[in-house]
């Protein structure tokens, strides 16, 4: 226990020793979301299932945050680690597998948590925002937030330089994150577009997460849990035989 | 020795003890080659042989930072990949390059390495207090290991081997590089580990300080332990005046003795003085 209290407990102080670029940064690109797209673009834009533009819009904005701070921490945390050689510390110890995986992935989630939680504070001081659904809500950021720390596990482990975190960023999560309908419903968008989006896991994400706040989906809610919490299963386990293994950690 | 006899407890285990080591990296290269080695508890031991020898791959195998591909490596009688947890806690690595994390202070540095080991907060605390002031880092406690000195960082290196109180203490490569006078004082402190009762594999370039340190010592070259015995033993076997001359003629490289370095006529007209 004091050793997985140990490894997360450094992860944590990682990030909580650059707020600025940690912290700062995500809470400032969300609120200018916000206020772009609610305040400046909302009121052209109408009510979108009943709800203003500005309140629809939040569920999104909060689940992104989640999704982009979880991953980033971890990819970045876990290369840096690996550049310097920090890391042989942590892996010459007596820390199982296991246990260096768990907190490797904490450390993203609770960055993300910390940010979803303030970006929500904030938004309910705003705005009047509901909570339909709480008991879906909750498991559905939790699976969020804990694919996307895996999904930054994977990357910053499997990378060799910066340039392969920053192009998993840019080229696979934005697009997927843009496109799976945080700015809009899916159901506004056109054919093929409405059909490909449904390919898109981020899509599951929203609508489940929009679905705890507002109580408006175009998708079956338990489908949609039943396959996230799938795949953050099979990723999980996927990250654990390559911690085992040592594949990228260990020469 | 009346003291090792005293801190060993019963028929003493050999601190590591190396059968048969085969190392293949994935890109076909063969670092170690059927490496056999034995360490008693308590001993002082060198490691020695050219860059590429397998040195590192050899610590690397020993900490659970490279896997063995055959071969079996025992820490205290805890096989180094089924019984990890036992092994690794009895092992301190001090690596060739200065990998602290840039983030962290020198107390954090120290503190984060106990936890990984187990060591409670108590036991932590009083263990850096500890450290900081036989390493002379008091002052530097709160400070950045990024800011620190090129000496400082190799001094939090040897102190964040030395914190969970390992048994056996593996130092690779810890002078390279480094001036003189840091060069003496970690000869200073790591005599003193040893005295204590540690058991320590030093790796290094520098003959000269695995005579002054080493009771026994041990050549690689190629992936294979060449030969082992004590410097006077090694010396006198090769029938040579040094160890230096000994190392080169197991690494093939008798030509570079500093025999024929300036043996030109007048440094024999020098001898005749």
């Amino acid at each position: 226990m004091v050793r997985l209290a140990s490894l997360t407990r450094r992860e944590v102080n990682r990030f909580l020793k650059i707020p600025r670029q940690t912290v700062g940064a995500p809470l400032l690109e969300t609120f200018l979301y916000i206020s772009i797209f609610g305040a400046a673009l909302g009121s052209r834009v109408g009510d979108l299932h009943g709800y203003e533009y500005i309140v629809f819009v939040i569920p999104g904005l909060i689940m992104m945050a989640f999704a982009i701070n979880s991953f980033t921490n971890n990819s970045s945390s876990i290369l840096q680690q690996k550049f310097q050689g920090a890391i042989d510390d942590q892996l010459s110890s007596p820390a199982s597998p296991g246990q260096l995986l768990l907190a490797f992935t904490l450390g993203g989630f609770l960055r993300g948590l910390l940010i979803s939680v303030v970006t929500f504070i904030v938004a309910s001081l705003l705005v009047d925002l509901p909570v339909k659904h709480f008991y879906i809500l909750i498991p559905a950021l939790f699976l969020v937030g804990w694919f996307f720390s895996s999904l930054g596990v994977l990357v910053g482990v499997r990378a060799e330089q910066f340039d392969d975190v920053s192009f998993a960023q840019t080229f696979i999560l934005q697009p997927l994150i843009f496109l799976g309908g945080v700015f809009y419903s899916a159901s506004l968008l056109p054919e093929p577009y409405q059909t490909l989006t449904h390919f898109n896991p981020v899509y599951y994400m929203i609508s489940l997460v929009r679905y705890g706040f507002l109580g408006v989906a175009d998708i079956r809610i338990w489908i949609a849990l039943v396959v996230l919490t799938a795949a953050t299963a099979a990723l999980t386990y996927a990250n654990y035989r390559m911690f085992k293994s040592g594949y990228k950690l260990r020469r | 020795m009346e003291s090792s006899a005293a801190s060993s407890s019963g028929p003493s285990v050999p601190a590591l003890q190396i059968t048969e080591l085969v190392k293949r990296y994935p890109t076909g290269v063969e670092a170690l080659k059927g490496v056999s080695l034995e360490i008693a508890d308590g001993e002082f031991f060198g490691l020695l042989g050219p860059n590429g020898a397998g040195k590192s791959t050899l610590i690397h195998c020993s900490t659970g930072l490279a896997g063995p591909t055959s071969g079996e490596i025992r820490i205290f009688g805890h096989d180094a990949v089924n019984d990890y947890r036992e092994a690794r806690e009895a092992v301190g690595l001090a690596p060739q390059e200065l990998n602290i994390d840039w983030f962290l202070t020198v107390e954090e540095t120290l503190d984060f390495h106990g936890g990984y080991f187990g060591m409670n907060k108590k036991d932590r605390k009083e263990r850096v207090d500890e450290l900081l002031e036989s390493f002379s880092l008091v002052e530097k406690r709160n400070d950045r290991t990024r800011d620190l000195s090129g000496g400082m960082k190799r001094r939090v290196i040897l102190a964040r081997a030395l914190m969970h109180r390992p048994r056996l203490l593996i130092l690779d490569e810890p002078t390279a590089g480094v001036d003189v006078e840091l060069r003496l004082e970690l000869w200073h402190y790591v005599q003193q580990v040893n005295s204590e009762g540690t058991t320590i594999l030093l790796t290094t370039h520098y003959l000269e300080e695995a005579e002054q340190l080493c009771s026994r010592i041990a050549f690689i070259n190629g992936g294979e332990i060449v030969d082992h015995g004590s410097s006077e033993d090694l010396a006198e076997r090769f029938g040579v005046g040094s160890l230096e001359d000994a190392y080169l003629e197991l690494v093939g490289r008798k030509e570079l003795s500093r025999a024929h370095v300036g043996a030109e006529p007048e440094s024999e007209s020098e001898d005749s003085f």
